[in-house]
């Protein structure tokens, strides 16, 4: 049987850079490279840098 | 003979108890010194030659009716003779009368008792050389709160290296 085709976009997670635990998860396209953003952590009350977590096998 | 004025006393009061304690006292008369846990209530048997006599407890003049008692001849154990809820009636009946330390060990004394519900009140890990354990998110909170102390001292040099890389373009440690 053919295997499934796999989608076009991924959901993925953007973990916060201050080591808070706290994440976001946002949709790409899956050719596209790794999302990163500055945006507001609600555990240190602060901007900081968000980025994609790295994706398993 | 007239029975000294001590024991005339005596005879008094026990003719004032209640007919179960009365009976008790009469099977396990009082002041005996009877065993205060399982492991040691009448384990060796003054019959130890005569099987039959040494596989009741009866014949112990030390058994203690309200503790389990381990038959020496065959190893078994065979529950308290007075059951928890007897013990508890007797307990509260000599309480009563003022005679509840006439009864041998058991744990419906009001003493005993007492001293349970001390011990459940006990905050645990409190007492002389002891610590508290406290939850798993109470265990790491300190290390975590430093690990993200030192990220955000690092966090203005990390954003401005990211805006040099073209806002991640040139990104190599993503995190796992």
């Amino acid at each position: 049987m053919a295997k499934k085709a796999k989608s076009r976009t991924i959901a993925v997670r953007l973990i916060s850079m201050a080591m808070t635990g706290f994440f976001r998860t946002e949709v790409r396209p899956r050719a596209s490279r790794p999302l990163s953003y500055r945006k507001y952590d609600p555990v240190v009350r602060k901007q900081v840098l968000f980025l994609e977590q790295k994706r398993g096998k | 003979m007239a029975a000294p004025a001590e024991a005339q006393k005596y005879i008094q009061l026990a003719k004032k108890l209640p007919k179960q304690l009365l009976s008790f006292f009469k099977q396990f008369p009082p002041n005996t010194p009877r065993p205060t846990t399982a492991a040691s209530n009448a384990p060796e048997s003054p019959h130890a030659n005569n099987p039959f006599l040494a596989a009741s407890p009866l014949t112990n003049p030390t058994y203690n009716p309200f503790l389990p008692w381990r038959n020496p001849v065959t190893g078994k154990w065979r529950p308290p003779m007075v059951s928890l809820r007897r013990q508890a009636e007797l307990c509260k009946l000599a309480r009563g009368h003022g005679v509840e330390e006439l009864l041998p060990f058991s744990k419906k004394q009001s003493f005993v008792r007492d001293a349970v519900k001390e011990e459940g009140l006990k905050v645990r890990g409190t007492g002389v050389g002891q610590r508290v354990k406290g939850k798993a998110w109470e265990r790491t909170l300190k290390g975590r709160l430093e690990k993200r102390r030192q990220a955000m001292l690092g966090m203005e040099k990390m954003v401005e290296q990211w805006e040099q890389r073209g806002h991640g373009r040139g990104w190599k440690k993503w995190p796992k």
